[in-house]
C-alpha cells in the first residue's frame, strides 16, 4: 500500500503538474475543488489536494508519472455521473479528469469502429454513427452525461444490454496509460488478438488498473424496426411471469423494463405522461427490434403472452415520437423519485430473472419492516432491479438506517444466486457486501491481477475491494474510519 | 515413478492414473505433438472431481511437477511445445452438467463435459450454446474456453468470451478461485472470465463454467455466392451495411470454395456464404434480398435448407478441422474486415507457397489459413506482415515440431508482453502450469 507521508509537499506537486499540464487545467483552489468532492454517489464527499485536467494520452501519462515520483495516490473521473462512487476521491490524492478528451478520432463505418477519448459522451457516438444507420449498444440512463472513459471504468450497461451486451462486449481495444505512466496499447481493431485478453481484464476494472486514453469501439446497425409494447397489470408476479414466459419463447427484446406502482404515480405526479395507468400494480415496457415481420410475429407472441398472464391493456408504439412518450415515464423514474421524496438511495442488484417475483416479494416485506417506501424500476430482462428507497436526508441517522436496508436487498440478491452489483459497479459503496458474494480466495486473485498492473497500490486506492481495516464491521463505521474527514450527507 | 504414483493415489485413488506407458499408442502420439521433444511425462491423471483435482494441482505446487492440463486434448497441439511436462492433467471425468436454468437461460457445467453433450441435453428445452468450436465432438467446455475458440456463428453470437458469465479455476497453488457468476449482467470484481478465456491452461485449470445460452432458432437457409473477388467484397460490404442479421458471413478463398464443390464456371471462385436463422418469414426475405443483391453485382447464388444447408456448415468445419495434409501448419488469422478479400487475394498470389485453405469471418475479420508443412518461416513472417499490415495478425496453431521450435508462432505484439508476462509470473510463479504454451 502507498505509504501517504504525514506532509505532502503538495506545492512541488502542483509545480510539477503545471510543467506536463497547461496550468489552467491545474485545479487546486479550495472553492474549484469543490465540485470534484463527490461523482453520482453524493453521500460521500472528499476533496481531492490536486485536479488535473489533461487533454492528451501523453498528458496523462505524465501526469502519473507526477504522482508515481511524489508516491502519491491517484483516482481517474470521467463526467462524475457514477453511482458507486468510483471516483470519490482520497484526501491525499490527485484526482485526473478526462472530461476534456473530448475528441472523437475515428469513425470507420465499413468496419464497423469507432476511435474515441475517454471524455466523449455515450451518446455523442450514436449521434456520430446514425446517419450511416449504426449505434452505440451500451446505453446507461446517464447516456447523455456520462462519458465512454467512466462507461469502461464501471462496464456500463443500459436498457438494450439484454440483447445487444455490455460495455465490455462492445471494446476491441483500448490505449492505456498504468499506473507507473506507460502508455499500452491493449487488443487491437480485430478481435482475439494472440495472448491473454487485456482488455477483457481492464473494462470494469474500475479505475483500479489504470486510465483509458483511447477506446475503440464496436457498432452495431440500427435495426429496420423498433416496436415499443407496453402493458399493465394488476399484479407484480404477472408482470414478471410474462418477463419469463417471453424469454422462453425464444424471444430475445432490446429492452424489458418494469415500473411498479408507486414510480408509475411518481412519473405521472411530475412528467404527467397521461401513458401509464395510475391504478396498475405494474407497467411492462417491451422494446422489439429487427426486420418487419420479427417485429411483427414477436409483438404478436409478446401480446399473447401478456394477456394471457392478465395485462389489462397494451399499448404499441413503432413511430419514434409515440415510442419516445412510451418510453418517457420509465426515463424520468430516478428523477421523478426524486420530487416527491427529499431524498432516494438507488441500488443496484441483480438475481436470475425466474426470482424476480419473490426478490419483489421479499423487498416489498423489507419495505414493510423498515418503514421505508421503496419504488421498483428495473432492467426485468436481465433481473437487474434497481429499488429507490425513500428517506429524508434532514433526518439524522437516517442515511445509515436506508444504506441497511439497501444492504439486505443486496443480501437477498446474492441468497437468489444473483450478483450486489449488474451495473453500478462496487466503487467505494459496495465493497464490504463483496464477500458476501466473493471468499478469501477470489478476492485475492483478483488482487493477483492488481498486482500486476498496480503493484504499488496508487490507482483508485481503496475501491471494490473490502480489506480488514474499511470492512471489519458494519458498513457505517467502515466509512467513517476510511474517509475519517469526509462528510456525509 | 512410483513415488508419483503412490501419492497420487493418496489423494485421488487408483482410478483415473494411468501411467504413460500404459496409454494407447495412438493417444501417447497425440500428446507428443504438444511436448518439446526430450522428455516425455510420466502419468495421466483425470480427477473426477474439483476438490480431488484441487488435490492434484496443490500436490504438483508443493512437489515442483509441471503439468499439462487439457480436456479431451483435441487441441492439446495448438500453441507453443510445453517443456518438462511431467503429468498430464486431464478434465475428462470432470463432465457433469451441474445446472440448467432453463428460465434464466443459464447453463453450468464442469470444465470436461463435452460440447457435444451439453448440447444435446440443451436441445430438449429449444436452447443451445452459441459457439461453433473446432472437434464439436470430441471438444470439451474447458478446451473451448482454454483456446477461446468458436467459428462462424460469432458474427452473430460474439465469441467465447461473451457467452462466458461466470467461472471456477484451481490455481497453480491447489486454491480454487471463482469469478463472475450465473447471471447475465454482473460487474462485481474483475473480470476473470475474459482473462481465462483463451489463455491456454498456462493461468489456471478450470473446473466449471457458466455460460449464458440462447433460443434455437426456428428455421435456417444459407445463401452461397460464387465469383470474382471484388463482386465478393460488394455484396458483403453492402450485407454488413445494411439491417439484414445473419448468424455467419463467411469468406472463402478459392482454394476452399473449390474443395467445398462450390465453384461455378467464371475464373475467379472467391465464395460468400450466408447463413440466416430466425423465424421461416424473416429467413427467407433475407435469403431472397441477398440473392438479389448478389444479382445486382453480377454473381451466381444458390440456396442451400434443411440437409444440404447443414451439411455445408458440416463439411466447411472438417476442412477446418481436418487439414488436407495431416501435417500441415494450421493458423488464426485477423485482419480489419475491411481488407479481407484483398488479403485473401495476396494469400492466392504468393509464390513460394499454396494455401490449402483459407476463409474469414467477414465481420470480425477472424479466420483460418492452411498451409504446406514445408513453408518456410521467412514465408510466415511475409504473411504475418500481410496481416499486421491490415491491422491483423497470424498465430500459427499446428505445425510441425522444428517450426514450433524455431518461430515466434503466436505474434504477440511486443509492447503488451510485460503485462502478459507479469501475468503468468504472479498466477504460476513457478511455471508449473503448461510452460511454455503462450508465453
Amino acid at each position: 500500500m502507498v505509504a501517504v507521508q504525514e506532509k505532502q509537499d503538495w506545492q512541488a506537486v502542483i509545480q510539477d503538474m503545471e510543467a506536463v499540464i497547461d496550468p489552467n487545467n491545474v485545479i487546486r483552489r479550495k472553492e474549484e475543488l469543490l465540485v470534484y468532492e463527490c461523482d453520482g454517489l453524493t453521500s460521500y464527499k472528499q476533496r481531492p489536494a490536486v485536479v488535473v485536467l489533461p487533454r492528451t494520452t501523453e498528458e496523462v501519462a505524465a501526469a502519473v508519472k507526477v504522482c508515481d515520483r511524489h508516491n502519491i495516490p491517484f483516482v481517474a473521473r470521467g463526467a462524475g455521473t457514477g453511482l458507486s462512487g468510483g471516483a470519490l476521491p482520497l484526501e491525499n490524492s490527485v484526482l485526473i479528469v478526462t472530461a476534456m478528451m473530448k475528441q472523437i478520432l475515428d469513425v470507420d463505418l465499413e468496419n464497423q469502429r469507432v476511435v474515441v477519448q475517454p471524455g466523449v459522451i455515450n451518446n455523442w457516438v450514436t449521434q456520430a454513427v446514425s446517419g450511416g444507420g449504426f449505434f452505440y449498444a451500451p446505453d446507461p440512463s446517464s447516456q447523455i452525461i456520462c462519458s465512454i472513459g467512466g462507461n469502461v471504468a464501471e462496464n456500463s450497461g443500459g436498457v438494450h444490454c439484454l440483447k445487444y451486451g455490455v460495455t465490455t462486449n462492445h471494446v476491441l481495444a483500448l490505449k492505456i496509460v498504468t499506473p507507473d505512466g506507460s502508455i499500452v496499447d491493449i487488443g487491437g481493431p480485430v478481435p482475439e488478438m494472440p495472448g491473454y485478453d487485456l482488455p477483457g481484464i481492464f473494462v470494469g476494472s474500475e479505475g483500479t488498473l489504470g486510465l483509458a486514453t483511447e477506446v475503440t469501439l464496436r457498432i452495431v446497425k440500427t435495426p429496420d424496426v423498433i416496436r415499443v409494447l407496453l402493458a399493465d397489470f394488476t399484479s407484480i408476479e404477472a408482470a414478471g411471469q410474462s418477463v419469463s414466459d417471453i424469454i422462453s419463447a425464444g424471444i430475445i427484446p432490446g429492452g424489458m423494463e418494469i415500473m411498479d406502482n408507486f414510480s408509475i404515480n411518481a412519473v405521472e405526479d411530475v412528467v404527467s405522461t397521461n401513458c401509464y395507468p395510475r391504478d396498475a400494480t405494474a407497467i411492462l415496457l417491451v422494446e422489439l427490434d429487427g426486420l418487419e415481420v420479427e417485429v411483427a410475429a414477436a409483438s404478436e407472441k409478446v401480446e399473447a403472452i401478456c394477456r394471457k398472464n392478465g395485462a389489462r391493456q397494451i399499448q404499441s408504439a413503432t413511430d419514434p415520437q409515440e415510442r419516445l412518450a412510451l418510453w418517457k415515464g420509465r426515463k424520468a423514474a430516478f428523477a421523478a423519485v426524486g420530487k416527491i421524496s427529499p431524498d432516494y438511495y438507488v441500488q443496484d442488484g441483480v438475481v436470475p430473472r425466474s426470482k424476480l417475483p419473490e426478490i419483489l416479494e421479499e423487498i416489498e416485506a423489507l419495505s414493510q419492516r423498515s418503514g421505508y417506501r421503496i419504488a421498483n424500476v428495473f432492467h426485468a430482462g436481465d433481473g437487474n432491479l434497481h429499488p429507490l428507497i425513500l428517506y429524508n436526508n434532514a433526518v439524522p441517522g437516517e442515511l445509515e438506517k436506508v444504506e441497511e436496508v439497501g444492504g439486505e436487498i443486496l443480501k437477498l440478491c446474492v441468497k437468489k444466486g444473483g450478483t450486489i452489483s449488474g451495473e453500478h459497479g462496487i466503487g467505494a459503496d459496495k465493497r464490504c457486501y463483496m464477500p458476501e458474494l466473493f471468499n478469501e480466495t477470489d478476492l485475492e486473485t483478483m488482487l493477483w491481477v492488481r498486482d500486476v498492473f498496480d503493484p504499488k497500490r496508487v490507482a483508485n486506492p481503496d475501491k471494490i475491494f473490502p480489506t480488514p481495516k474499511t470492512c471489519g464491521e458494519a458498513a457505517r463505521a467502515q466509512a467513517q474510519k476510511e474517509f475519517p474527514n469526509t462528510e456525509r450527507f | 515413478m512410483g513415488a508419483i504414483a503412490s501419492q497420487i493415489e493418496s489423494i485421488i485413488g487408483t482410478a483415473g492414473i494411468t501411467a504413460w506407458s500404459e496409454l494407447p499408442a495412438e493417444q501417447r502420439q497425440h500428446y507428443e505433438g504438444a511436448i518439446a521433444p526430450g522428455t516425455l511425462p510420466e502419468y495421466m491423471i483425470c480427477p473426477d472431481s474439483q476438490e480431488a483435482l484441487a488435490e492434484v494441482v496443490a500436490w504438483a505446487h508443493r512437489d515442483g511437477i509441471s503439468l499439462l492440463p487439457c480436456g479431451s486434448g483435441s487441441k492439446l497441439d495448438w500453441g507453443k511445445l510445453t517443456e518438462g511436462i511431467q503429468v498430464i492433467l486431464s478434465t475428462e471425468r470432470l463432465n457433469r452438467l451441474v445446472e440448467h436454468a432453463t428460465g434464466d437461460m443459464v447453463v453450468i457445467a464442469e470444465a470436461g463435459l463435452p460440447f457435444a453433450d451439453l448440447q444435446a441435453a440443451l436441445a430438449p428445452t429449444n436452447q443451445f450454446l452459441s459457439l461453433d468450436p473446432a472437434y464439436p465432438e470430441r471438444a470439451t467446455l474447458g478446451g473451448i474456453v482454454a483456446t477461446a475458440d468458436s467459428g462462424a456463428l460469432r458474427q452473430r453470437y460474439g465469441g467465447v468470451r461473451d457467452l462466458l458469465i461466470g467461472i471456477s479455476f484451481v490455481r497453480a497453488d491447489g486454491q480454487v478461485a471463482r469469478g463472475g457468476g450465473k447471471v447475465v449482467k454482473n460487474v462485481a470484481g474483475y473480470d476473470l472470465m475474459k482473462l481465462m478465456t483463451g489463455a491456454y491452461g498456462t493461468l489456471g485449470v478450470l473446473s466449471q463454467l457458466i455460460f449464458r445460452t440462447y433460443p434455437l432458432p426456428e428455421a435456417g437457409a444459407t445463401v452461397v455466392a460464387v465469383g470474382d473477388g471484388e463482386a465478393i467484397a460488394q455484396l458483403t460490404q453492402s450485407i454488413l451495411l445494411s439491417s439484414l442479421t445473419p448468424t455467419a458471413l463467411e469468406l472463402l478463398a478459392p482454394v476452399t470454395t473449390q474443395s467445398l464443390g462450390l465453384e461455378s464456371s467464371a475464373s475467379n471462385n472467391f465464395g460468400l456464404l450466408v447463413r440466416f436463422q430466425s423465424i421461416p418469414a424473416s429467413v427467407e426475405q433475407q435469403s431472397a434480398s441477398v440473392r438479389k443483391q448478389a444479382e445486382s453485382v453480377g454473381l451466381a447464388t444458390t440456396l442451400l435448407q434443411d440437409a444440404a444447408e447443414a451439411d455445408l456448415w458440416k463439411r466447411l468445419r472438417e476442412k477446418w478441422d481436418e487439414p488436407a495434409h495431416s501435417d500441415a501448419i494450421t493458423c488464426k488469422m485477423g485482419v480489419r474486415p475491411t481488407r479481407a478479400i484483398e488479403l485473401l487475394s495476396a494469400l492466392e498470389k504468393l509464390e513460394d507457397v499454396q494455401p490449402t485453405l483459407a476463409t474469414l469471418h467477414a465481420g470480425s475479420g477472424l479466420g483460418y489459413l492452411h498451409l504446406p508443412a514445408d513453408a518456410s518461416p521467412s514465408i510466415l513472417q511475409q504473411i504475418r506482415q500481410l496481416c499486421e499490415t491490415h491491422s491483423g495478425y497470424l498465430t500459427i496453431q499446428r505445425a510441425p515440431v522444428p517450426l514450433k521450435q524455431s518461430f515466434d508462432i503466436w505474434g504477440i505484439r511486443s509492447e503488451t508482453l510485460p503485462l502478459m508476462q507479469g501475468l503468468k509470473q504472479r498466477f504460476d510463479s513457478q511455471n508449473l502450469l503448461s510452460p511454455g504454451r503462450m508465453l
